[in-house]
């Protein structure tokens, strides 16, 4: 590295290797990879609380769940992030937004508020035991949070807002909840992020529709693109940007609705879908 | 206006994961008429007043004759200089692409002030949905190119650099507000049959489907690769246009829809 400026065509460059070069070029761009990410908090383990799954049951799925991550957080055994989706209100919101013809960024823009909610309700339930609503992109305050005994709390959509880009399929934003959550513990350089739905882990079709859905217990993540289920209970786009992530080695999906599983999935046992990664 | 239907008649078209059914969709276009353009960091803004004080002269007479403009600011080399410390780190995409967010906004800043007396006005993402006001005052506003992913912003196979910076955040702009074009503001005529500053028989390419430019695979690009492939899949948004700024009148041409330079289109 080096600290020059360097004129003579016209422009002022600083020196660097990427200096007046085309950042389309690939065989520029590809010098700029290796075979790893840094890892920047590597101890948190991501928890993704489902929004229709978990916090549309209301009273009798929130509460058991909530007194459990009370439970996980005083044993200080695990340091976590809870992400939190927004569920059935985020799909009216689209249902509304798309009828009106509002374009795929106008509904990015708008989901996110629906979370919030959720990130305020579970926030009322857990603040007694240490908990934070945390705006997703203060992550530089982690340290400060894990080691004051800080529960913090995110809304799981990413920052896309208008600038989602253009669906390939339809109108919906391609960047959802599960996504979001994924994106965000890669880019901490986790190793394990645990989604927390309604049912027992991820199945070739939908439980809720077909008697004969078959769970899938361990798979590997070149299997399931290989094979994608018929329908997804995890946003595809979580699969697709694993492919060509470093940090994550393992996605596990859980039943939050049976108490206990959290617990275990946090010690590293096998419990619901275990997904992974070479 | 009409009279309203009882409720039973009345309801939202039914959602699937990926949205309603195509003939329910009417998209309404935010503001069709904004002319979205991206100041080319490395290629304006690193070749300081000379090359940017004309293209900014264009600008201001063509505002002053009420065209309504929304600027967007490309990085250029500090950009570049930071990437390549933090690549060397081996920092994630994501980190890289929310370091990559500060020179743009560094060089929307400095237009700003050059542009404060003819109305020039520094937004951020947050201020998007004032620009009506801004355009109704007779304002100016200018922002980043870059669009607000940060650290949610994905990995690409190979490369640690971030798939969708500023030309990406442009053109994403113009799709959001339902606008025709978008307009890219570089020093160069657009495309040419081969590298201009190497071989003088290449000849310029005044208009290319984003298909063929795909099928040629080239191994540089004039613009994001991203672009291109959201160009293929965009509601509103169906040409892309570069210009040339050090070329007088070209950025004149661009503002009052006019073509020149080179136009990508969607087929």
């Amino acid at each position: 590295m080096s600290n020059k400026l360097v004129t003579g065509d016209g422009r002022t460059h600083i020196q660097s290797k990427l200096m007046r070069e085309s950042l389309q070029d690939r065989s520029v761009i590809n010098d700029t990879d290796s075979i790893k990410d840094r890892r920047i908090l590597p101890d948190i383990t991501v928890i993704s609380i489902g929004g229709q799954s978990i916090f549309d049951r209301g009273k009798a799925a929130i509460l058991p769940l909530a007194d459990e991550l009370a439970a996980l957080h005083k044993s200080k055994k695990h340091p976590m992030l809870i992400a939190v989706g927004g569920g059935t209100r985020v799909r009216h919101t689209a249902a509304v937004a798309l009828d009106l013809g509002l374009p795929t960024g106008g509904v990015a823009q708008l989901v996110g508020a629906m979370e919030e909610l959720n990130a305020v309700i579970l926030n009322s339930l857990l603040a007694q035991h240490g908990s934070i609503t945390m705006p997703r992109d203060h992550f530089w305050d982690l340290p400060l949070y894990m080691n004051s005994g800080i529960l913090p709390i995110v809304i799981s959509v990413p920052p896309y807002h208008f600038w989602e880009p253009p669906a390939e399929v339809g109108q919906m934003p391609a960047h959802r909840s599960d996504f979001g959550v994924y994106q965000q513990a890669e880019v901490l350089g986790t190793t394990h992020v645990i989604y927390v739905k309604d049912e027992d882990g991820l199945y070739d079709k939908d439980p809720k529709e077909f008697d004969d859905a078959k769970l899938y217990e361990k798979i590997t993540l070149e299997e399931l693109l290989a094979n994608p289920p018929e329908t997804n209970m995890i946003d595809w786009a979580v699969f697709k940007s694993w492919k060509t992530g470093k940090n994550i080695k393992k996605i596990q999906i859980i039943n939050g609705l049976k108490p206990g599983l959290l617990t275990k999935a946090l010690a590293g046992e096998d419990v619901g879908t275990v997904i992974t990664k070479d | 206006m009409s009279e309203r239907k009882s409720l039973n008649d009345l309801g939202p078209a039914k959602i699937t994961e990926s949205g309603i059914a195509p003939g329910d969709y009417n998209p309404v276009a935010i503001m069709p008429d904004m002319r979205v353009c991206k100041l080319g960091g490395q290629s304006l803004l690193d070749r300081g007043r000379k090359a940017l004080f004309p293209v900014l002269d264009e600008i201001i007479a063509a505002r002053k004759a009420d065209i309504p403009i929304l600027l967007g600011t490309g990085g250029g080399t500090r950009a570049r200089h930071i990437y390549s410390v933090a690549s060397e780190l081996e920092l994630p995409t994501g980190v890289l692409a929310k370091l990559g967010s500060y020179v743009p906004m560094q060089n929307a800043r400095m237009v700003q002030m050059l542009t404060a007396k003819h109305g020039g006005i520094y937004i951020m993402d947050d201020d998007f949905e004032k620009l009506p006001l801004y355009v109704k005052m007779g304002c100016l506003p200018i922002m980043t190119g870059m669009p607000p992913f940060g650290y949610w912003e994905k990995r690409d196979e190979n490369s640690r650099i971030p798939p969708n910076r500023t030309d990406a955040g442009v053109f994403l702009s113009a799709e959001f507000l339902g606008c025709k074009r978008a307009i890219y503001i570089k020093d160069e005529d657009g495309l040419f049959t081969d590298d201009p500053k190497k071989n003088p028989k290449a000849t310029h390419i005044p208009r290319i489907s984003a298909q063929e430019l795909i099928e040629r695979d080239l191994n540089d690009l004039i613009i994001e690769r991203v672009v291109i492939e959201y160009l293929s899949r965009s509601k509103w948004v169906k040409e892309l246009q570069i210009v040339n700024g050090l070329k007088p009148g070209e950025v004149t041409k661009a503002l009052n829809g006019e073509d020149a330079g080179t136009i990508i289109y969607a087929e």
